[in-house]
């Protein structure tokens, strides 16, 4: 075998080994050792190694844990609902009108992040709180202040969308660069009205796309720690927030290892069921190669 | 006239991308734009397709001013260079897509994708995605997705652009055969003046955004009407010369002299001649007189057999001249001096301004 025979055979093996073992040591073994956890037991700031179901019993009888993991399904599709309804206009708008400033735009929707997640969601609490912006103007004015953003489950919501918008901005925007809009032109000159035209080529073949977006936006929503205890009222503990605690003040690190389990698992259950509806076919994917 | 368009024009900023054409295509015609690259043809295209909007002027179909109205309501189909089929649909939904967005009950789309499959030989292909299919066979779709919805006109934007040779001759041969079968109008954009020679009844040469002219192929090919489509239709000797005392003969810079058939150069003053390749004749060095006008003594410098004819390059002083004449006749090798002639009748001559001389 000669010396670049070899190189090449070498290369293939190294190119997929070399990932494979980051995933393995980085995500496969904490995973593994968080679900060792929470068949264990923490008692006194100590883990007990006994084997045991207990914690899955405690989350699925015991307390609010089940009603956390129903309000944060729900909320955590609201915000995605939102964000994607949100998103697109404003990524079409970026692709349509947007010219020479397009990268611009997108990276302004970054900005953001450039703060970190605390501050931003204590810089909506200024905006938000019954001191804040908004209804101290409000009360200023001789008006009544909005009830409904001050610490409830809706100014959570303002503030997850708020977090995770720039995310969702950035995949539609992307997917849509990669569309071919002179197939819009195909679809109208055989007879599609503009509206048409959209559903017919434009949100199916942009809609693998949308969906990564809404994933990349539900999936963080559903362990949101900050934006809920920042924002939301007494009604609006969520799972994540509440998983938290089991590793903070509780000091229940087995339970908690138990709730991230079962996120974990909802987490892939909800990408699962948003997969097995989409043909990719159907959204003009390609990497299937020619065949 | 079928399709017209009065006085069209479009402004791009300051650059007026079409200018003032004004133009009539038959019911049945097959008319192609002919054009250099940027010319305007495909802007041309798209006004009629309704893409694109005119700055001024006014497009009829079949006696309707469509000029304000969008593309979906102007019944006309368009194929295009890139084929542009729907990725995310099967062969057949791309062939139905058109009958869909009529509204025309399932029996008669089933029927007529059926129909159209057949006359595309697109049989067994129905249920493949576009990116599953050759290039050949997405034209061949994109064609079927054109004609399948009986549209008023269609109108083909370098539909072959993106295909072998080959494959190109098989399709305009297949192209020319539906127009003629379905006797509805084709607008074909094209820079290729095979293409446009090889299909066309009238070809338009199309030249910044204006109409250089608008005639019968024969009549575009044989008499270009200015130094522009002589130069760019078929493949011609150029030469460039000064107009003598009687107006009817060109001394030409590289030395040769030409006589015209008829006097209307201005005397003394410049002007350009074409001579097409195949109205070269050669003769073996020596026979007849080798000096006088319409004749060339030069010697051969390469041969290029292209089956049916040969090409010969012939050197004639600095310059370089190209005959072709077919294998029927005497060849000669490279080295070989031969006499190049023709007849004052083949010469197309141009004033300065390149408009029609003689």
């Amino acid at each position: 075998m000669t010396r670049r025979n070899f190189a090449s055979r070498a290369a293939g093996p190294l190119l997929l080994g070399v990932p494979t073992l980051f995933l393995l040591a980085l995500f496969v073994v904490p995973l593994a050792s968080m679900v060792v956890l929470s068949f264990w037991r923490t008692e006194n700031y100590h883990i007990v190694q006994d084997w045991n179901v207990g914690n899955y019993v405690t989350l699925a009888t015991g307390g609010a844990y089940v009603t956390f993991l129903i309000r944060s399904l729900v909320m955590a599709t609201v915000v995605s609902v939102v964000s994607v309804a949100v998103a697109w206009p404003v990524s079409y708008a970026i692709i349509l009108y947007g010219g020479r400033y397009r990268l611009l735009f997108t990276l302004a929707f970054a900005v953001p992040f450039l703060t970190g997640e605390v501050l931003r969601v204590i810089a909506l609490q200024g905006l938000l709180g019954p001191l804040g912006l908004i209804n101290g103007v409000l009360m200023a004015l001789g008006a009544a202040p909005l009830r409904f953003i001050m610490y409830t489950n809706v100014a959570s919501a303002i503030g997850l969308v708020y977090l995770y918008l720039p995310i969702v901005v950035t995949v539609i925007y992307l997917s849509l660069l990669n569309f071919d809009a002179r197939l819009i032109d195909a679809a109208k000159i055989f007879g599609a009205s503009p509206l048409r035209a959209f559903f017919e080529v434009t949100w199916p073949l942009n809609l693998f796309g949308t969906l990564i977006g809404f994933a990349l936006c539900f999936i963080p929503c559903l362990s949101a720690t900050l934006a809920p205890r920042f924002l939301g009222g007494p009604n609006g503990t969520l799972y994540g927030m509440a998983m938290a605690q089991q590793f903070g003040e509780s000091g229940t690190w087995a339970l908690g290892a138990a709730m991230g389990v079962v996120l974990f698992l909802t987490s892939i259950l909800a990408v699962l069921a948003i997969g097995m509806r989409v043909n990719l076919r159907r959204t003009g994917f390609t990497g299937f190669g020619r065949g | 006239m079928y399709i017209t368009l009065d006085g069209v024009s479009r402004q791009y900023g300051s650059v007026w991308a079409i200018d003032r054409v004004t133009m009539g295509i038959a019911r049945n015609e097959f008319v192609s734009l002919l054009g250099p690259s940027g010319s305007g043809k495909t802007t041309l295209l798209r006004i009629i397709a309704g893409l694109e909007r005119p700055s001024q002027g006014r497009v009829l179909i079949d006696g309707v001013d469509v000029t304000e109205l969008p593309p979906h309501k102007r019944g006309v189909a368009m194929v295009f260079q890139e084929f542009l089929l729907f990725p995310h649909r099967t062969v057949w939904e791309n062939l139905a897509f058109p009958l869909r967005m009529l509204k025309l009950p399932a029996a008669e789309i089933e029927e007529r994708v059926r129909w159209v499959v057949g006359i595309l030989s697109l049989g067994g292909l129905e249920k493949r995605y576009p990116n599953q299919l050759s290039g050949g066979q997405q034209q061949r779709v994109a064609l079927g997705r054109g004609l399948v919805g009986r549209p008023k006109a269609l109108l083909l934007d370098e539909p072959l652009a993106n295909l072998d040779r080959e494959l190109r001759q098989e399709m305009e041969v297949e192209i020319r055969r539906h127009q003629t079968a379905l006797g509805i109008p084709f607008i074909y954009v094209t820079h290729n003046q095979e293409e446009a020679l090889s299909m066309s009844d009238r070809i338009a040469v199309v030249r910044r955004g204006r109409i250089e002219d608008f005639a019968a192929r024969t009549e575009i090919y044989d008499r270009p009407k200015t130094a522009f489509i002589a130069q760019f239709v078929g493949r011609s000797n150029r030469f460039e010369g000064t107009a003598d005392a009687g107006g009817n003969r060109l001394a030409t810079r590289c030395g040769a002299r030409l006589a015209l058939p008829a006097p209307g150069l201005t005397p003394g003053s410049p002007a350009l001649a074409f001579i097409k390749n195949e109205k070269l004749r050669l003769d073996a060095a020596g026979t007849g007189a080798a000096s006088g006008p319409n004749r060339i003594a030069c010697t051969v410098k390469d041969v290029i057999l292209r089956g049916a004819y040969a090409d010969y390059i012939l050197a004639f002083g600095e310059r370089e001249l190209n005959a072709s004449r077919p294998r029927s006749e005497r060849s000669f090798l490279a080295g070989e001096p031969v006499l190049a002639s023709f007849a004052p009748g083949d010469i197309d001559v141009f004033d300065e301004k390149g408009e029609q001389a003689a």
